[in-house]
């Protein structure tokens, strides 16, 4: 029964995480490999301002959401739209958009690093302090409770508003066909800004919960999570709300069952050749749609 | 000349070995196969051959070729499970295999050093043969860049239901490109291990696949020439910047964020462009001014022309039209 | 992680090699014969030494520690009579926690005939890298930290700081203290260090005392939440549980120990010392580990070098430091003792040195054995704030 509630967390951790990184591959088809650097930077800058002042949960959390979604803008306006405007084809477009993520990832990175001397900071100066609950032969911790709830709320809004708002409507039109979108009078520059500066500011939200449940990361931490939320993504079927999340849920079950029933050691070569079978089975994901875009 | 050679051998060392990991990611890439299991394979090359070297007393080239074998055995055999796969989850399934790789590594016990990795693998290998390998391996990849090869392999990758209905065998096709990136991984790994001495679990982890990608993208993906320009930069580059001191990681991030968004087409594509604007200079010169026909096509689909000089003149015109041609269809 | 680990080095810059040519045009001119950089009829006027350690990346904290103490030490080694008037030249070599780099930087380290010796790196990564290449070119090297076998490979190569399994052991007057009857364990694979403690070091030591391991969990590199391994450990209901973890997952793990319910002491390892535990807060408090050095520890050879350390720097020193700082004490008596920079005669020198008993920051008492340093070592406690050092093993 505890194994359940740790995988419902680490899931909705993975979940949280992927969900920013799934929402800007699915529609406006950039796969953001800036996105753990994102994540780690934001929780860096709110440590830095807990260093001045103590604060309590919820104006950290907002710091870590607006840099989070102020770097998303700024990647955005000077690397993807820079690669977009110049890219012959929508391959090569690709291709260079994940090598350019990469590169600016390395930015915040390097200076994180610098900063720490990569040793791990915290958010302990925080006036908020995690607290257990009890019951019965379950223990979970209010940050984990939080991040749970948050996870599943956020990831529900997301979906609905893909799919009932105008905005969504647009935004899934242009994951389908870009060209026809645009002569629909679809405003793509300006979508593509506010799903960037949403999917960054899910970064820094989960940076934050991230870091309030384990006390404490290291600059290089965000770039573990980015292969986990990829295989997430990729396991559920690009695009997909639910498959986001089936595979952030199967791959938190997967690690916790292998890490619990065995020694250990295999946890990686188990998940990944979960989803390695899933892929052979699913080619497009669990829950992927049939491939729109020519490969 | 000896003192540099001396001084800077390991870094010419690992230019030969960069330079084939690159063409193992480059060349799937070519065809169209978004497969990243060269980096798997370079694992496989390397402990494989390390094994051999230290176990059975193999030389080491004899090691080599016996761990080229295996992981073009392997390639083959990963390829048949999962050539069906497309695109990204294509990346992904070659990506989970080579993670898998790595984890082997690191269970391995006694056979594969867990987390220490294997050391100590000294033989008579030396950096001429490696420098020989790897020429030999790059003169096979440019000549399937030539003639007939470029343009089916071309075909596979832009159109595969047009070639299939060309007669060429799409099928076989992708399952080569699985073969030879298996090969060349497995022989960048197995001659980097040679001249390292040691390889380890953190040697073969996700970062061999970023690095081969970036030489890749910002050297250039469709051509072995632009992976060499990669291999080179991305070898020496921080190297260079090393003078900058400890904000040098930063400027790294820059450049490869710059090149990534400036060069579409890599560096080599802007040697490319460089080359045709002073020829069409000369030629205007000569001609008066009057723009040859041929250049008009490819301003507009510059993709399929780029590697113009690699051809005939003739040759050039047959792809401009083709492409003119299916500009219009 | 770092993502572009591959091809990465630093280039020796061009003045220091100027520097270096100038030089050994003088010691030929008046040394006569001037093979390996050194005059026969002794000690050049610079002696040239480089340490290659990251000071960037990954480990660059340990690193950046160990330089500090280099640099301090050879302060005080060129303002002693040691080497007779000849002063050391310490040269400072990023490895960017990469072993390809640390690997070129021994290379032209061996190719720059005015280098006499080499202090390794931290890393046994870089360290299995760079000794193969150090000892076939017989290029004296002298390592801190790097536990991992495949560094110490022969006459050339040597490590200045014990292997943790020599001293993990000293626990075991703590384990008795509590009188624990079982032990859980989860430990990292991320270094081979950790892994000897975890799968082997520690589980002999309980069942030395009879007591039995009711769990043991490897956990992958990669993981960050460590509420799975937690609960299934704490379902065997050991008496005590031991994290064997790097850096920033020991107050990670310490946490979600305390979230879980354990209040208990836990044991560690040094990964959690240098303040890494200070992000868990209180809950941090109660871990307890083995080390081989703390400033706090008695003998005055120790507090000697920690006085010294404090007005160099005004901070306590790590270890890191205080076994750099015997690092190069150990290579300036070597260097002393072969009156020569050639390499061989301080590799002669080293092995006549590493013969001897002798003092420095790490303790009194300090032994070689099969070229790595013994040291007793001390324990300390996490208190929430700060190291408390429980017991000194070399003075029972």
């Amino acid at each position: 029964m505890q194994d359940l509630v740790n995988v419902v967390t680490l899931g909705s951790i993975y979940l949280l995480f992927a969900l920013g990184m799934s929402i800007t591959w699915g529609t406006i088809d950039i796969l953001n490999f800036g996105h753990g650097s994102i994540f780690m930077f934001s929780t860096f800058s709110a440590y830095l301002v807990l260093a001045e002042t103590s604060l309590p949960l919820l104006p950290v959390v907002l710091i870590g959401v607006l840099v989070g979604a102020a770097m998303s803008l700024l990647i955005q306006v000077v690397a993807f739209e820079q690669i977009l405007k110049r890219a012959k084809d929508k391959r090569t477009a690709e291709m260079q958009i994940l090598i350019g993520g990469i590169g600016v990832a390395i930015i915040p990175l390097a200076i994180a690093q610098h900063q720490t001397k990569s040793n791990p900071f915290g958010l302990s100066e925080s006036s908020y302090q995690v607290g257990t609950w009890v019951i019965g032969d379950i223990r979970i911790t209010s940050i984990a409770a939080l991040t749970v709830v948050v996870a599943v709320l956020l990831w529900a809004a997301t979906a609905i508003w893909l799919k009932r708002s105008r905005h969504g409507l647009a935004l899934r039109a242009i994951g389908v066909d870009a060209e026809t979108a645009a002569l629909m009078g679809i405003d793509r520059r300006r979508l593509a800004l506010v799903t960037m500066a949403a999917s960054g500011g899910m970064a820094g939200l989960s940076g934050v919960l991230f870091t309030y449940s384990l006390g404490a990361i290291t600059p290089e931490s965000g770039d573990t999570l980015l292969v986990k939320a990829f295989a997430c993504i990729i396991l559920g079927g690009v695009g997909s709300m639910l498959g986001v999340a089936f595979g952030a849920y199967f791959l938190a079950a997967a690690e916790t069952v292998v890490l619990t029933q065995t020694s250990g050691s295999w946890v990686e070569a188990v998940s990944f050749g979960l989803i390695f079978l899933v892929l052979l089975l699913r080619p497009a994901g669990v829950f992927g749609r049939k491939e729109v875009r020519r490969t | 000349m000896i003192a540099f050679y001396d001084t800077n051998l390991v870094l010419i060392q690992a230019t030969l070995s960069g330079l084939v990991l690159a063409l193992a990611i480059q060349v799937p890439l070519r065809m169209g196969v978004f497969s990243f299991a060269g980096a798997g394979s370079y694992g496989i090359g390397a402990y494989l051959s390390a094994i051999l070297v230290l176990r059975q007393g193999m030389p080491g080239p004899v090691a080599i070729a016996v761990a080229v074998l295996v992981a073009a055995v392997i390639g083959l055999l990963l390829g048949l499970l999962i050539f069906k796969l497309n695109g990204l989850y294509l990346a992904m399934a070659t990506v989970a295999f080579d993670l898998i790789i790595s984890v082997i590594a690191i269970n391995g016990g006694d056979l594969t050093g867990a987390s220490t990795g294997l050391y100590g693998v000294l033989t008579d290998f030396t950096t001429g043969q490696m420098f020989a390998l790897t020429v030999l391996v790059v003169g096979l990849v440019a000549l399937s860049e030539r003639g007939r090869m470029r343009r089916r392999v071309d075909a596979v990758r832009d159109d595969p239901e047009l070639a299939a209905s060309l007669g060429i065998n799409v099928r076989r096709y992708r399952l080569v490109a699985f073969v030879v990136s298996g090969a060349l991984g497995g022989l960048a790994g197995g001659m980097n291990v040679m001249v390292r001495t040691a390889i380890g679990p953190l040697d073969i982890g996700f970062g061999l696949i970023v690095l081969a990608l970036t030489m890749i993208v910002v050297g250039g993906s469709r051509s072995w020439k632009g992976a060499v320009i990669g291999a080179v930069i991305f070898t020496w580059l921080p190297d260079v910047l090393a003078v900058i001191g400890e904000w040098q990681e930063l400027v790294y991030g820059v450049i490869v964020a710059v090149a990534a968004v400036f060069l579409p087409r890599g560096l080599y594509g802007v040697i490319v462009d460089l080359t045709k604007w002073l020829g069409r200079i000369r030629r205007k010169r000569r001609t008066g001014g009057a723009e040859q026909p041929v250049d008009a096509p490819e301003s507009v689909e510059p993709e399929r022309v780029e590697l113009d000089n690699t051809l005939s003149r003739e040759q050039g015109g047959e792809v401009a039209r083709m492409a003119a041609q299916s500009e219009v269809s | 992680m770092n993502w572009l680990a591959f091809g990465r080095s630093r280039r020796r810059s061009a003045p220091v090699v100027m520097v270096a040519l100038a030089t050994l045009v003088t010691a030929t001119a008046c040394g006569g014969s001037a093979s390996g950089g050194s005059a026969d009829g002794g000690l050049p006027e610079t002696i040239k030494i480089v340490s290659i350690n990251p000071t960037t990346g990954i480990v660059a904290f340990a690193g950046a520690g160990a330089n500090k103490g280099y640099q301090l030490a050879v302060k005080e080694i060129n303002a002693s009579n040691l080497l007779g008037g000849s002063k050391l030249e310490l040269e400072l070599s990023d490895t960017k926690s990469e072993a390809q780099t640390a690997a070129s930087e021994v290379s032209s380290a061996v190719a720059d005939k005015k280098v006499a010796a080499v202090f390794g790196s931290v890393s046994s990564t870089e360290a299995v890298a760079m000794s193969p290449i150090a000892q076939k070119q017989g290029l004296p090297i002298v390592y801190t930290q790097a536990g991992s076998s495949g560094v110490v490979v022969g006459d050339f190569t040597y490590r200045a700081t014990p292997l943790m399994s020599t001293y993990y052991p000293i626990l075991k007057k703590y384990l008795q203290q509590q009188g624990w009857k079982s032990v859980g364990i989860i430990y990292t694979q991320l270094t081979p260090t950790l892994q000897e403690i975890g799968s082997k070091t520690l589980p002999d030591l309980a069942k030395e005392l009879g007591m039995t391991v009711t769990g043991s969990i490897a956990t992958p590199a990669t993981t960050q939440d460590f509420q799975a391994p937690i609960a299934q450990i704490l379902g065997g209901k050991p008496d005590v549980v031991a994290i064997l973890q790097v850096g920033a997952s020991n107050p990670t793990a310490m946490k979600q120990l305390r979230q879980a319910g354990y209040d208990g002491p836990v044991l560690g390892n040094s990964g959690a010392s240098a303040g890494n535990l200070k992000p868990a807060g209180a809950d941090g408090a109660g871990m307890v580990w083995p080390v081989d050095f703390n400033y706090q520890q008695a003998s005055s050879s120790s507090q000697k070098f920690v006085k010294a350390f404090k007005a160099e720097y005004g901070e306590d020193p790590l270890n890191y430091s205080a076994e750099a700082y015997d690092a190069a004490w150990f290579l300036a008596r070597s260097i002393a003792a072969a009156g020569s920079t050639d390499r061989k005669a301080i590799k002669d020198a080293m092995a006549k040195e590493a013969a001897k008993s002798s003092t420095g920051a790490l303790g009194e008492g300090l032994t070689w054995k099969d070229q790595t340093i013994v040291v007793p070592g001390v324990v300390v406690e996490w208190t929430g704030n700060g190291e408390k050092l429980l017991y000194e093993a070399g003075a029972q």
